[in-house]
C-alpha cells in the first residue's frame, strides 16, 4: 500500500470485484467483471450506488379496498381469504426473485432483502405485504430513523405484532417489545418497564379497513409515561426518537449489517468505528454501506467466500448465471420451502437466523443436487412439508418431481473449452479456498464424459462443490 | 445430447466410487455406535394444523360439550367408551384398544402460558420448547443431540425425521438430525456422482474459513449416515400388513429401522391436514383413521418382534381447538390439548389427569394445567435417560406416566 494514494489502495482483482458484487447485490456476470477490471474499487462502488438511485416498486397486487376482516365473515370465508392471499403472496415472491436477478438497482434490492429479514413480518394480506416491501425498498438506503418510523406505522407490521390489539385500557406489548429487542437496541438494553411504557405510547396506532395506518385518538393513552429515565406524555413517535438517540441502536444495526455483509465473526473495533460513523451521520445507511464496501478490510481474504449463501441468494445466483427456471412457479416456491427460506414467509418475527443454520443434511443434499439435475434432464425431487392450512386433499404426496431448465448462452459465450478457461470458470464460480479443490479430479470427471458441452459439465461439477455455496 | 448426459453420470459414478472419507472424520466413523442410544426409541408423531382433541377423546356425559357443538359433537354411535366419562372417537380404535391393554397414557390439558394461536408460532414454541415470548432458534431434540456428544462427534442418525425436510425440533445448536423420506432416495442423492467427496488431501481442519469445513463435514456425515441408514433399511423388511397410505409407509419404515437395530433414539414423523375450520367431522375422522390404522400395524409389528417395550410413541399437535364450533361446522384455533403416550412399560397407564373442565374456560378456550415441557422433561429424563435441564434451558419436573 502506498501512502498518499488512498483512492487506489485496494487491488482490483477479479476476486475482489466478484466479492463486491456478490455482497452488495446478487453477483455479476463475467463480462461485467471484465469491464470493471481496469477501474478502482471506489469507482466501481460509486457506480453500484448510483445504479440504485432510481428504482421501481413491486406493483402487482391491487388494493382490494373493500374492508378485509369483515365482521361476521364465516370461517370458510376467512380460510378462503387466507388461501387467496397466500397464492398472491407466492406470486409476489416469484416476481421479487426475478427482480433480484434482473433489476439494475442491485444494492437496493439486496438492502430491501436485508430489511425484509430484519423487520420480519408475515400476515395473510398480500396487498399489505407488497406495501411493506415497497416501504422497505423506498427507505432501504436512506436514514434508518425514517425507515424505523415508516415500519412502525406499516399496516402489515401493526397487524403482525398485534398493535391492532394495543388499546388504551388493555395495552398489548408485542410491538413495543420486538421493536426494542429485535429492531433497534437488542436484548439487555431496556427494562420490562420500558416495554410497558412504550406499549402505552403506541396505543391507538391502528390499521383501518382500507389497509391504511390510522391514529385512533380515543384509544391512545395520553397519560404520563416513564421511558428510559425520561418522563412525559410521550407519543409513539417520541419513543422511537428516544430509541434512535440511544447509540446502542447504531451498534446493534451496524453489528447485524457487518455479520450479514462482511463476516459472521465480528471485530469489535470495526463495529465500534462503523457504529460511531453511522450514529454521527444520523443513521445514514448509504454512508454505512459505502464505508464497508470501500474499506480495505472488506477485501481481506478472511472476508471473501466466507458466507453460506441463503437459499434466496443461491436461487437468484442460479437465475443470473444460467437463467434457472422451473416448469411451473409452484416448484420454485417448493424449492425455497425445502431449502428453508421463502420470501415473504419468514418463520417468525426474529427472521431467518442464517449462517450455518441454513445447512442440514437434507438442505445441503438438495442444494448440491440442483446442479446434477441440470444434467439429468432437469429432473429434481422437491418435497416440502405441507402448509398448516392445507386440507388432506391438497397434500399431494406423489407429485414431487419437478423439471428445471437452464440457459447456458452467457456462460458459453464467455468461457471456451481450454485449459485456462477451466481455472477461470472455477475462479468465477467459487470465491473461497480454490487452492484446496482437486482440479485434476474435476477435469477427469469432465473428460470421461466426452467432448461436447464441456462448459456445462465443468460448471455442473463446480456447482456441486460445497464451496459453491459460499459467497 | 441426452444420452451423453446419462453416460456422463454413469461414467462419473464409477470415478467417484472410491470415495474417501476425510481424515478428521475417520475417528468419528469408528465410533459409529452412538453414545446417546440407550436401547430405547422415542417416536414422536406431530399432528399438524391443530388437532381437535375434544373430538378425539370425547366427554360424552357432558351436556356442555353437546351444547357447544350441536353439529359436530360426536354421539354414541361415533364413539368407543373407555371410562364412565370419556370415549374415543371410533376412528381412533387403536387408542381405545391400547387404553384397555394398559399401553396408553392420556395426558389432558397440555399447553403453555400465554398461548399463541398462530400455527407457525405455536409449532415454533413446541419445537424449540421456548416460552411464548422468547425466540429460540434451536429445537429440543436437536439440543438432545447436542448433549449426547462432545463437539466434533458425528451421529445424525441418532435422531431421524421421516420427511424430506428437517423440522426445527431436530436442529440443535451444534448437531442436527437427519431427514429423509426413503433410504433409497437418500442414498441416491448422497451418491450423486458430481458430489466430489474429496479425498484426504484436500480437506483440512484449518481452512481459512470454518464454513468450508462445516459444509464438508456436514456432507461427509450425511453420506456416511445415508449409507448407514440404507444398509440398515435392508436388514429387516416388515412382513406385517400396513395401510397403503403415505403415513402407513412412514410408520412402516420406522418399525423396520427399529427392528433392524439402527440405534436411533428419536424418530419424528408428521401427519398434516388437521386445520379443520370447515366441515370438520369428515376431514378429521378420515385423518384419525389414517393415524389409527398405521399405529395399529406399527404396534403389532413391534410387539411381534419384541421391540414394543423399548419404544415410546408420543402424539401431539401445536394446539387444540376452541370448544364451541364455528358457523362453518368447524372449529377455530384453540389452546390446550391432549397428548397420547403409547408404550409397553408405562407406570401410569390410563387417564393421567382429569378431562378438561368445559365450564371453566379462558375466553372460550381450554385452560392448560400441564406444561408441555414437563412432558418433554419426562421423556428426556426417564426414557432417553439424559438430564433435561440444559435441553429445556429451565427446570421442569418430570411427570409420572413413565
Amino acid at each position: 500500500m502506498v501512502t498518499g494514494l488512498p483512492i487506489n489502495y485496494m487491488k482490483t482483482t477479479r476476486k475482489n470485484i466478484q466479492h463486491l458484487f456478490l455482497r452488495s447485490g446478487f453477483g455479476s456476470l463475467p463480462a461485467n467483471i471484465e469491464k470493471n477490471i481496469s477501474r478502482s474499487i471506489p469507482e466501481i462502488a460509486e457506480e453500484i450506488f448510483s445504479a440504485s438511485q432510481n428504482y421501481s416498486s413491486l406493483d402487482f397486487i391491487n388494493n382490494p379496498i373493500k374492508g378485509r376482516e369483515k365482521k361476521g365473515a364465516s370461517a370458510f370465508q376467512i380460510l378462503k381469504m387466507i388461501i387467496k392471499s397466500r397464492r398472491e403472496t407466492e406470486d409476489l415472491n416469484i416476481i421479487w426473485l426475478n427482480k433480484m436477478a434482473q433489476d439494475p438497482a442491485q444494492l437496493r434490492e439486496k438492502m430491501t432483502f436485508f430489511w425484509h429479514n430484519h423487520f420480519s413480518t408475515n400476515v395473510p394480506f398480500s396487498y399489505l405485504m407488497q406495501l411493506q416491501n415497497n416501504t422497505l425498498r423506498k427507505f432501504a438506503l436512506g436514514k434508518f430513523g425514517e425507515l424505523l418510523h415508516a415500519v412502525a406505522k406499516d399496516p402489515a407490521m401493526i397487524i403482525y405484532l398485534n398493535n391492532q390489539q394495543n388499546h388504551k385500557d388493555a395495552p398489548n406489548e408485542n410491538f413495543a417489545r420486538e421493536a426494542m429487542e429485535l429492531f433497534t437496541l437488542g436484548e439487555g438494553h431496556y427494562s420490562e418497564n420500558d416495554i410497558k411504557e412504550a406499549a402505552r405510547a403506541f396505543t391507538g396506532w391502528a390499521v383501518n379497513r382500507k389497509g391504511k395506518f390510522e391514529f385512533h385518538e380515543h384509544d391512545h393513552d395520553y397519560g404520563e409515561k416513564e421511558f428510559m429515565g425520561r418522563k412525559g406524555n410521550f407519543k409513539g413517535e417520541e419513543i422511537l426518537n428516544f430509541i434512535l438517540e440511544n447509540k446502542q441502536t447504531a451498534i446493534f444495526i451496524a453489528t447485524k449489517i457487518y455479520r450479514e455483509f462482511v463476516n459472521h465473526e465480528i471485530k469489535r473495533e470495526r463495529i465500534k468505528s462503523l457504529a460511531d460513523d453511522f450514529f454521527s451521520s444520523s443513521y445514514d445507511i448509504s454512508m454505512l454501506m459505502k464505508k464497508i464496501f470501500t474499506s480495505e478490510w472488506f477485501y481481506d481474504e478472511e472476508n471473501i467466500g466466507c458466507k453460506i449463501c441463503s437459499p434466496v441468494e443461491l436461487i437468484v445466483r442460479y437465475k443470473k448465471i444460467i437463467a434457472l427456471e422451473f416448469e411451473n412457479d409452484q416448484a420454485l416456491i417448493d424449492l425455497q420451502k425445502a431449502l428453508g427460506q421463502v420470501l415473504f414467509f419468514p418463520p417468525n418475527v426474529a427472521g431467518w437466523k442464517g449462517g450455518n443454520n441454513w445447512i442440514d443434511s437434507s438442505s445441503l443434499l438438495l442444494r448440491l443436487n440442483i446442479a446434477q439435475a441440470l444434467l439429468n434432464e432437469g429432473r429434481i425431487i422437491i418435497n416440502p412439508k405441507p402448509e398448516f392450512e392445507d386440507t388432506p386433499d391438497e397434500i399431494d404426496e406423489e407429485n414431487d418431481e419437478h423439471i428445471l431448465s437452464s440457459d447456458w448462452t452467457i456462460m458459453n459465450s464467455y468461457f471456451t473449452n481450454n485449459e485456462n478457461d477451466f481455472d477461470e470458470l472455477l475462479n468465477y464460480l467459487v470465491q473461497s479456498s480454490v487452492q484446496k479443490i482437486d482440479r485434476d479430479k474435476i477435469k477427469s470427471l469432465v473428460n470421461e464424459a466426452g467432448a461436447d458441452n464441456k462448459i456445462i459439465k465443468m460448471a455442473s461439477v463446480i456447482m456441486s462443490l460445497p464451496e459453491f455455496q459460499l459467497i | 445430447m441426452k444420452t451423453n448426459r446419462r453416460e456422463f453420470i454413469k461414467s462419473s459414478a464409477l470415478a467417484s466410487a472410491s470415495v474417501l472419507v476425510p481424515g478428521f472424520l475417520k475417528s468419528a466413523a469408528k465410533n459409529f455406535s452412538p453414545k446417546g442410544y440407550n436401547g430405547k426409541s422415542l417416536v414422536i408423531i406431530q399432528l399438524s394444523g391443530g388437532n381437535d382433541g375434544l373430538n378425539c377423546l370425547v366427554p360424552f356425559r357432558n351436556d356442555f360439550y353437546y351444547e357447544s357443538r350441536p353439529d359436530i359433537g360426536l354421539g354414541e354411535e361415533d364413539l368407543i367408551g373407555i371410562t364412565d366419562h370419556a370415549a374415543f372417537n371410533k376412528n381412533l380404535e387403536v387408542l381405545a384398544q391400547l387404553f384397555d391393554g394398559g399401553n396408553l397414557s392420556v395426558i389432558n390439558n397440555v399447553g403453555y402460558p400465554n398461548p399463541n394461536r398462530s400455527h407457525f408460532r405455536s409449532m415454533d414454541i413446541w419445537h424449540s420448547a421456548s416460552d411464548a415470548d422468547k425466540y429460540v432458534q434451536s429445537g429440543w431434540l436437536g439440543r438432545y443431540l447436542d448433549s449426547t456428544c462432545s463437539p466434533g462427534c458425528s451421529k445424525p442418525h441418532l435422531a431421524l425425521e421421516i420427511d424430506e425436510t428437517l423440522s426445527l425440533a431436530l436442529k440443535g445448536e451444534n448437531l442436527k438430525g437427519l431427514a429423509f423420506r426413503s433410504p433409497e432416495t437418500l442414498h441416491l442423492l448422497s451418491s450423486n456422482p458430481l458430489l466430489m467427496k474429496e479425498g484426504e488431501n484436500n480437506v483440512s481442519q484449518n481452512s481459512m474459513h470454518p464454513q468450508v469445513d462445516y459444509l464438508h463435514k456436514t456432507l461427509a456425515e450425511t453420506t456416511q449416515s445415508a449409507e448407514y441408514i440404507y444398509q440398515h433399511s435392508k436388514i429387516y423388511k416388515s412382513k406385517s400388513a400396513y395401510p397403503n397410505h403415505d403415513f402407513g409407509k412412514r410408520m412402516k419404515l420406522i418399525a423396520e429401522l427399529i427392528i433392524s437395530n439402527s440405534e436411533t433414539s428419536v424418530y419424528y414423523v408428521s401427519l398434516a391436514g388437521f386445520d379443520t375450520h370447515v366441515f370438520q367431522k369428515g376431514t378429521q375422522n378420515r385423518l384419525l383413521k389414517v393415524y389409527s390404522d398405521a399405529i395399529k400395524s406399527f404396534c403389532n409389528d413391534l410387539k411381534s418382534n419384541n421391540r414394543f417395550n423399548d419404544t415410546l410413541i408420543m402424539t401431539f399437535s401445536e394446539f387444540g381447538r376452541r370448544v364451541k364450533q364455528n358457523s362453518s361446522r368447524g372449529t377455530d384455533h384453540g389452546t390446550a390439548n391432549n397428548i397420547y403416550v403409547i408404550g409397553g412399560k408405562l407406570s401410569k397407564p390410563g387417564m393421567y389427569n382429569d378431562l378438561p373442565d368445559l365450564k371453566k374456560l379462558d375466553n372460550g378456550d381450554l385452560i392448560y394445567n400441564i406444561d408441555f415441557r414437563n412432558v418433554y422433561a419426562t421423556v428426556l429424563q426417564k426414557w432417553l435417560e439424559i438430564n433435561p435441564d440444559f435441553i429445556l434451558k429451565k427446570k421442569f419436573d418430570a411427570l409420572s406416566f413413565i
